[in-house]
């Protein structure tokens, strides 16, 4: 433990060092990088000078119900949305497409059938997730049906021609904010309960923002030429959850939703099919 | 003014000096320690190995290979690693090809991962298991009624190699193991699943709250990282990760099972496991296994179990249709 003593101290010298420099060019009227954000002099900071998001957050949103403006229904919270300017640049064929998928949620919404959510919709689910940040690698572990993301911040690229539930994930450092780059994204996961959906050729870049030491302003542009007419955008605020002792423990999607699925009344030939989902 | 912004420029200079030596200091640090001074056993590995859990038959009383019979199976174990066609009526499952136990025995040439009881075998399980087993035995395979009576591995849940404890098996035997100064993440490819053990003191997790991977906490003795794990689930079919379908006198897991596991570096491309799992609901005295995470020069890659799972529906329609059949 001593090591670990040690460690901490280390890491605390350099947030001293880095206030202090804060402090000294705020005082000569010089504008930098490090003040650019008057929250910035309480950020937590790793050995490097970035921003330390370990941690546990969570986002306090409804937007995996709906990304947009909504009024409450029967265990649906009303919220309000998450999309900036509220309206979502479908083309005409997609507009549709999300109507169907509204109407069909209880059934098609992926989350139902227990899938991976993807992202950006894990991030806003309302389940808390740790950040565990090194110099390399920004891993973030959901609580959430054990799903997690790598996050390279080590200057490698995108894998080609791969499609993963939860694709693929490199940031890099633009001043205080982590910005991040997914691709990958095979067709399959939405945005929302609502139906919001994409195709495998959506890309997203997520910027991370710290606002103070507990919390994070994420916003997240949205591309994907195959669904959408022009690029969008959503931001939201991640909450670091500041209970004493707080850890992610298990939402085993599966321990629960299995009677939900058809595959206990799996049609075989001149059988009845399922019975009907009731809603 | 002037005299100010001079004196400013000079803190600045130290401390700029400053930041720059102590950035020299942590380049500097062995590549074995991280940055912050804890031993560092971050990397991407594979516990894969030819060598089994128990010591099989043939070898009894045997403790170590020697290297001829060590190459032997090696060679062996390479020679039988081909693609061939399914024997006639098989459907054509996974051949020898695609599974991915290594190729390689442990390096320490043991005959048997477990090192403790002596003899490189499991421990003899308690009475109450006893009587569950025979009460299985004599009432044979059933056809699942439902997805509950399927195990928790065609459920997707938990896998049957990522433990904890890891136990080497057919295939997604690679682990990464990722360090903070607080926290260390053990994330394994199979079944995507991650335990996030504190390592800075953090109070245990109240013993009413049961996880599949139970709930580990952990500290550094000298050069080794010790995790402590308890909390299991009681619905955990994998006892301390040991398979029921391979070792079927394997129960659920009681709950006072602990597990002790300890990483400690060997070498830039091996890190020595090993584990004591203490589970008196099951087992009649505690066993020890050890083995090594080999540093592999890949990427953990995406293991989606249940969205591809066609095999518990098809398993399920099977024993539909059988019963329809049978009557």
């Amino acid at each position: 433990m001593g090591k670990l003593e040690r460690g901490k101290l280390h890491h605390r010298s350099h947030k001293m060092l880095i206030l202090l420099i804060a402090t000294l060019l705020s005082a000569c009227g010089t504008s930098t990088e490090l003040t650019n954000n008057t929250a910035s002099d309480t950020v937590p900071r790793t050995p490097e000078g970035h921003p330390d998001f370990n941690g546990v957050w969570q986002a306090l949103t409804t937007a995996s119900w709906n990304i947009q403006d909504h009024n409450a229904q029967k265990g649906v919270p009303a919220g309000q949305g998450i999309v900036h300017g509220n309206e979502i640049p479908y083309q005409e064929w997609a507009a549709a497409q999300q109507q169907e998928n509204y109407q069909n949620r209880a059934d098609l919404d992926p989350l139902h059938k227990c899938y991976l959510p993807g992202v950006p919709r894990i991030m806003y689910m309302p389940y808390p997730f740790r950040i565990n940040q090194t110099s390399e690698l920004t891993a973030i572990t959901f609580e959430y049906s054990h799903a997690f993301r790598w996050i390279w911040t080590n200057g490698t690229e995108h894998p080609e021609a791969l499609e993963f539930w939860m694709a693929d994930s490199r940031g890099h450092w633009e001043g205080d904010t982590l910005v991040v780059s997914v691709a990958d994204f095979n067709n399959q996961t939405w945005f929302d309960r609502a139906g919001n959906f994409h195709s495998e050729e959506l890309t997203l870049v997520e910027r991370y923002s710290p606002m103070g030491p507990n919390h994070i302003n994420y916003e997240v542009t949205v591309e994907d030429p195959k669904v959408f007419t022009r690029p969008w955008t959503m931001s939201t605020v991640l909450y670091r959850r500041l209970e004493e002792n707080v850890q992610t423990l298990d939402y085993e999607c599966l321990e629960f939703e299995e009677p939900f699925l058809p595959w206990d009344e799996v049609p075989v030939p001149g059988m009845p099919g399922p019975p009907e989902q009731q809603n | 003014m002037h005299d100010f912004a001079a004196t400013m420029i000079r803190i600045l200079t130290s401390t700029v000096v400053t930041i720059l030596m102590s950035t020299a200091a942590i380049v500097g640090q062995s590549s074995t320690s991280t940055t912050w001074g804890d031993p560092d056993i971050e990397g991407i590995f594979t516990f894969a190995t030819i060598t089994p859990l128990q010591r099989p038959g043939n070898v009894d009383g045997k403790t170590i290979l020697t290297a001829e019979e060590a190459a032997s199976l090696e060679e062996r174990t390479a020679r039988e690693r081909v693609d061939r066609p399914p024997r006639p009526g098989d459907t054509g499952t996974y051949n020898r090809f695609w599974v991915d136990y290594g190729t390689k025995v442990v390096a320490t040439k043991r005959t048997s991962l477990i090192t403790d009881p002596a003899d490189g075998k499991l421990p003899a399980v308690v009475q109450q298991v006893q009587q569950r087993n025979k009460a299985s035995r004599a009432t044979g395979p059933q056809s699942p009624s439902g997805h509950e009576d399927l195990s928790i591995t065609d459920r997707c849940i938990m896998g049957f190699n990522a433990g904890p404890p890891f136990l080497p098996s057919a295939y997604n035997n690679t682990v990464q193991i990722f360090q903070t100064p607080d926290y260390v993440v053990i994330l394994n490819e199979m079944i995507h699943d991650a335990r996030i053990i504190p390592i800075n003191g953090n109070p245990e997790l109240s013993d009413n709250i049961r996880q599949w991977l139970g709930s580990s906490r952990g500290y550094w003795d000298q050069n080794t990282l010790v995790v402590e794990t308890k909390n299991f689930s009681s619905g955990r079919e994998l006892l301390g990760g040991v398979n029921i379908w391979r070792y079927p006198n394997a129960g659920t897991s009681d709950r006072s099972a602990r597990l002790i596991e300890r990483f400690t570096r060997l070498d830039a491309a091996t890190i020595n496991y090993e584990f004591t799992l203490n589970d008196p609901g099951t087992w009649t005295q505690p066993w020890s296994a050890t083995f090594p995470l080999v540093e592999i020069d890949t990427n953990v890659f995406e293991y989606a179990c249940h969205e591809g799972n066609y095999s518990a529906a098809n398993i399920l329609s099977g024993a539909r249709a059988d019963e329809m059949n049978s009557h």
